[in-house]
């Protein structure tokens, strides 16, 4: 949602300016509105139907004594005890830490090693094209998929990892997915193996807009290859890295796929994401109120996080133009 | 404070094009030299490699006494005016000038001191603290500048500074760099296709043609005597009228066309060595402000030479006159000598076969389709050889 307001802020301005008028007093200008709407109402349609109605069932469900029956949904009136059972539950907060330091360490991985990867790729000169097509392709891989793949290499009897790690040390491989911290880490390399691509290339695009001059002259003006990456790259690269964020922290924050196959949220429930928990609490418990108060909190904190983020990169992202 | 001295360089590209071959130019300590040639000449190449921000494939590159063909851009004590400025967008126009001085270490409050003293030279004082994004063309190239002269550099570089802007900001700004240079009296190397700004800017001026060294002198003498046919046509604007002719028994006369040009002997007094180019072709040259209308010139001439046309179009400039007009002769273009800016202009639009152009008084009395007659100062003639293209001067 945020990121779509980032992107047709500006064109809606430009509509606005180059609107002719106030719209329905020209009986032609009414004609387009009528056969505007005419052509909107199924989009709209579908919108309503399976967005907002969804999100206000939802946002109604958590404050409901919800009973479940073989007949279907009893609504059994409102009631806040859903959201109190949830921060009060030990499950709630576990979740939710775990979800913020996997989205932080995750995307400040990602971060460094997709710019890292972006210096390097626009650099070359020849096989551009078919670095970028390898690099892509552990991004271009269905989530699932990846997360099979990944579980057969973390496998501590058939695993290819543990083959290693047995012809290394001598010693019989570790259950890697069998402890908390384990297999948290195993789950972000996953993430940063899978994701980092899509941060390279986001850096990239923004990399190759800077106007070689501007390296140039910071040469000309004496300062080192590591000055400039500081000093000229970074400041001019902020506006994209602000978007690769962005979008990153929305995609981590919404964590499902990779714990759900890797290990489903274990050992235990230590590597259980928010969005886990919701769908535990909604579908295997069979426990709707509380469930959707865990996705509307989820939701919530995404919404606050990304105003923050908007707030804070309103000031560069667009408004630094390049060109000198 | 020094020269640059360009000995022999040759670049090379990976591809095995040869942009630029042999180069030797000096330029002194305090001198503005101009590089100027159309687009690909190699002078921007030139620049880059005196700049470090280019191999040198062959020859020598001194700085100072230094050689520096292998010292990096950073370590050769140069400041650089970039086509397009190349400012930093996200810092102000302060930052952007104290960068190298930041860089330095050199303390803050002189930093400051330094960028202020900049900034009033350039008329920046009350920009200081914007972004180059809030600023007109104009004042980024100042800004461009400041950079360049806060540094206190050895030599100066500058890639066609003026060349985004309009043209009446141009013409300003071009004083107004060559009041700078000659204020901080630095070593100056300055890279344009312009060769109005070449004339008006430059203490010398070198020529560039296809990677190799036409000419390098003073503008005038450039103008007055230029060596071979590119100079000639490069030079001047409007261009040099050039013609196809043939020299009479003894050098004695030039047929023009179905013109007989009697020329006097003072004439090969001036150029003996027309004399062994009797019964030969060559190309003869004059430049427009040297064919006066006859009766309209401002001293009398001694054994003037007459020149004919058709006018076929008068453009009245106010101060003068350009009168083009048309003859049978056939009209010679300088290679090459036009850049893309101007091709249009010189020769596609308005000249076409024998034509010519003539800068004459603003009340000379010509009537378009009658017949015009040039009074010449025969020592105003330029000849020179059609197969090497070289002027015929001693």
């Amino acid at each position: 949602m945020a990121t779509a307001e980032l992107v047709h802020e500006p064109r809606a301005r430009s509509m606005a300016e180059g609107s002719p008028g106030p719209i329905g007093r020209d009986p032609n200008t009414r004609h387009f509105a009528r056969v505007g709407w005419g052509f909107s109402s199924p989009a709209f349609g579908v919108i309503a139907a399976f967005t907002i109605f969804p999100i206000i069932f939802a946002v109604v469900l958590s404050f409901q004594n919800v009973n479940v029956t073989g007949s279907g949904f009893g609504l059994q009136g409102f009631t806040t005890a859903n959201y109190h059972a949830m921060l009060t539950a030990g499950l709630w907060h576990h979740a939710l830490w775990f979800t913020t330091i996997y989205t932080v360490v995750t995307v400040a991985c990602e971060l460094v090693l997709g710019t890292v990867f972006a210096l390097v790729l626009e650099r070359l000169t020849k096989g551009r094209g078919m670095m970028m097509a390898l690099l892509l392709i552990p991004w271009s891989l269905i989530t699932v998929i990846s997360a099979e793949l990944w579980s057969y290499i973390y496998n501590p009897t058939y695993g290819v990892l543990g083959e290693i790690w047995h012809v290394i040390t001598g010693a019989s491989p570790p259950n890697l997915l069998g402890y908390p911290l384990d297999a948290t880490i195993a789950l972000m390399f996953a993430d940063i193996w899978k994701t980092t691509p899509f941060v390279a290339i986001i850096v990239l695009a923004g990399l190759v807009m800077i106007p070689t001059e501007l390296f140039e002259a910071a040469e000309v003006d004496g300062a080192t290859g590591w000055k400039t990456f500081w000093k000229v790259t970074v400041p001019l690269l902020r506006p994209t890295i602000g978007i690769a964020v962005l979008f990153r922290v929305l995609q981590a924050f919404g964590l499902f796929d990779l714990p759900y196959v890797l290990t489903g949220g274990g050992p235990g429930t230590s590597t259980q994401s928010l969005a886990m928990l919701g769908y535990n609490t909604m579908f295997t418990d069979i426990n709707f109120g509380p469930g959707a108060a865990v996705a509307v909190s989820t939701a919530v904190i995404v919404l606050v996080m990304c105003l923050v983020f908007l707030r804070a990169f309103k000031q560069q992202v667009g408004k630094e133009t390049i060109s000198a | 404070m020094a020269s640059i001295s360009i000995e022999k360089v040759t670049k090379i590209y990976p591809n095995g094009f040869e942009a630029i071959h042999e180069l030797d130019l000096d330029v002194a300590d305090g001198e503005f030299m101009v590089l100027v040639g159309p687009s690909g000449c190699g002078k921007t190449t030139a620049l880059r490699m005196v700049a470090g921000l280019e191999d040198i494939t062959g020859g020598t590159l001194r700085i100072g006494d230094r050689i520096v063909n292998d010292v990096s851009s950073k370590d050769r004590d140069i400041a650089m005016v970039f086509q397009n400025y190349a400012l930093y967008p996200h810092m102000t126009v302060a930052e952007n000038i104290g960068f190298a001085l930041k860089l330095r270490k050199i303390p803050k409050a002189e930093i400051k001191k330094k960028v202020e003293d900049a900034a009033a030279i350039l008329g920046l004082t009350e920009w200081l603290d914007r972004k180059p994004g809030q600023l007109s063309g104009g004042q980024r190239q100042r800004v461009a500048m400041g950079r360049a002269i806060v540094r206190e550099p050895s030599v100066f570089l500058m890639d066609e500074p003026l060349s985004n802007l309009d043209a009446k900001l141009r013409v300003q700004m071009r004083a107004e760099v060559a009041r700078i240079q000659r204020r901080l009296n630095v070593a100056t190397l300055y890279v344009t296709h312009d060769q109005v700004e070449a004339m008006t800017m430059g203490d010398r001026v070198a020529v560039m043609r296809a990677g190799l060294l036409q000419q390098c002198d003073k503008p005038q003498v450039l103008y007055d005597h230029p060596v071979n046919l590119f100079v000639a046509g490069f030079m001047g604007s409007p261009a040099m009228n050039l013609f196809d002719a043939t020299l009479g028994e003894g050098a004695a006369t030039a047929l023009v066309g179905s013109q007989k040009l009697e020329l006097p002997s003072s004439l090969h007094a001036i150029r003996p060595a027309l004399k062994s180019y009797a019964n030969r072709p060559v190309i003869i040259g004059i430049r427009p402000e040297d064919l006066p209308v006859a009766g309209d010139e401002p001293a009398a001439i001694d054994e003037a030479v007459y020149f004919e046309g058709d006018v076929e179009l008068v453009e009245a400039l106010g101060s003068e006159l350009l009168v083009h007009f048309t003859t049978d002769a056939h009209r010679v273009e300088a290679e090459g000598a036009k850049d893309a800016d101007s091709e249009g202009l010189s020769a596609g639009a308005l000249t076409k076969g024998g034509e010519g152009v003539a800068r004459v008084e603003p009340r000379s009395q010509l009537v378009v389709g009658r017949r015009v007659r040039f009074r010449i100062d025969p020592a105003r003639f330029h000849f020179f050889d059609p197969a090497s293209g070289l002027s015929i001067t001693s």
